[in-house]
């Protein structure tokens, strides 16, 4: 469940579910069942998600048939991509909790780990 | 004229004295927020004075070209300067490209700065939207996300509404207390708008990348903006809960709160209360000494600008 009712997220998470191609109407209808949402909404949300790259469209009779442009895993490797090419071309501006080590020092961090582990609690 | 160059003088003292008075001041991270905001304003009076020093300059050549060109001679030749040589067509032709070329840089320089913040902040946002979109809720904190992914990364990225994101990875590796202790640190930084102070001197960084002041500020303003952020997390979950975290994300392996976590807590609270003492007293000779270093930069373009010609 999304914290922030993010109705973007929400549907992307619908459509990754799916196997197949969807349309606003399945989609409209799956979120009926657990919230109170206008067609419409669902409607304009899942075109922006279109316009912003997230869902690709083909025409079918009247409606549109929806699927995503790339796996939630593939958009989870692009962003840590992005997260962790430190000082390369991607310029956004991210607070890491610790900087990455080197081999080097993360093992000298292991050693003393390690030390005061053998020596327990006392 | 002379308030002008004392000014561009005084921007340029700052621009390379400041940096090793300020990184002795701050290395050791007695008052970190005291230290950030000595960073900031020495920066901040940098570009103030260098920018107040061409408006003056700019404004003096508008007023008066001929009195101006008088000044420039004398200044250069001194009263080998005769007033031939002022007066004449060439001089004061040299005179109005330089201050033409000087705007000019000015005012590229300052576009490429705002272009890059704005790009740098574009994207930033869109990294956040991007992590929203693509990552699964963590049940109970709102403004957090999880990305599926093995290797143990935490961080967050400003946006509307600011985003923390943690992997799979770190959640697996980090015990319910450390994991309280990573999220009140990226909280610290969001509340602090510490990826705004980031941005704005990065982005003076790469326009100046051989002024000292600018080329240093941002690692330091970004190093000094972590420990506000550790420090703030220390005082919501304990020093010795974000030591284990900081060393389990460090080197990718759990610390348990049994083993080390508890020896982490014991060792760091003893090594607290036997510094404590002295502590105190150096936080207030550092603090002074920042407080002091930031009145003097913020006052000493205003008592430049004051004094008599």
């Amino acid at each position: 469940m999304h914290g922030f009712g993010d109705l973007e997220a929400v549907i992307m998470d619908r459509v990754w579910d799916h196997d197949g191609p969807v349309t606003v109407r399945e989609v409209f209808e799956e979120l009926q069942a657990e919230r109170v949402i206008a067609y419409t909404t669902v409607m304009t949300t899942m075109d922006n998600l279109h316009r912003k790259g997230w869902l690709a469209r083909v025409k079918e009779g009247k409606a549109y048939r929806y699927t995503a442009t790339a796996s939630r895993e593939e958009y989870s490797a692009r962003l840590m991509r992005e997260a962790l090419d430190d000082g390369g071309d991607t310029q956004a501006v991210l607070s890491h909790f610790v900087a990455q080590m080197d081999g080097e020092e993360s093992e000298v961090l292991r050693a003393v780990m390690r030390r005061l582990a053998d020596r327990g609690p006392r | 004229m002379r308030p002008a160059l004392l000014l561009f003088g005084y921007a340029l003292a700052v621009a390379w004295w400041a940096p090793p008075l300020l990184s002795r001041l701050t290395g050791p991270g007695v008052s970190p927020r005291l230290g950030l905001a000595a960073w900031l304003t020495a920066m901040a009076s940098a570009v103030a004075s260098a920018a107040a020093a061409l408006a003056l300059l700019i404004q003096a050549a508008v007023s008066g070209w001929s009195r101006l060109a008088e000044v420039v001679c004398r200044s250069v030749a001194g009263h080998a300067c005769a007033q031939t040589v002022y007066t004449s067509a060439v001089f004061e032709l040299a005179l109005a490209a330089a201050a033409i070329l000087a705007a000019l840089v000015a005012v590229a320089v300052a576009w490429r700065y705002g272009r890059g913040v704005q790009r740098a902040q574009r994207r930033t946002h869109a990294h956040a939207e991007a992590a929203r979109i693509t990552g699964r809720g963590l049940p109970g904190v709102a403004a957090a996300v999880v990305l599926e992914a093995a290797e143990p990364a935490a961080y967050c990225v400003s946006g509307r509404p600011g985003t923390i994101v943690l992997t799979s990875g770190a959640l697996a590796l980090l015990e319910p207390p450390q994991l309280a202790a990573v999220l009140a640190h990226e909280r610290a930084h969001l509340a602090g708008h510490h990826h705004l102070l980031i941005a704005l001197t990065r982005g003076l960084g790469a326009v100046f990348p051989a002024v000292p002041l600018f080329a240093r500020g941002p690692e330091s303003v970004a190093r000094l903006a972590e420990m506000c952020a550790d420090d703030s997390a220390a005082r919501r979950t304990g020093r010795g809960t974000l030591v284990a975290a900081l060393l389990a994300m460090a080197t990718g392996a759990a610390v348990p709160a049994s083993a080390l976590g508890v020896m982490a807590c014991a060792v760091t609270v003893r090594l607290q209360r036997l510094a404590d003492a002295p502590r105190r007293g150096r936080r207030a000779r550092y603090g002074l000494a920042l407080a002091a270093a930031m009145l003097l930069l913020a006052g000493l373009p205003g008592v430049l600008v004051l004094i008599p010609a």
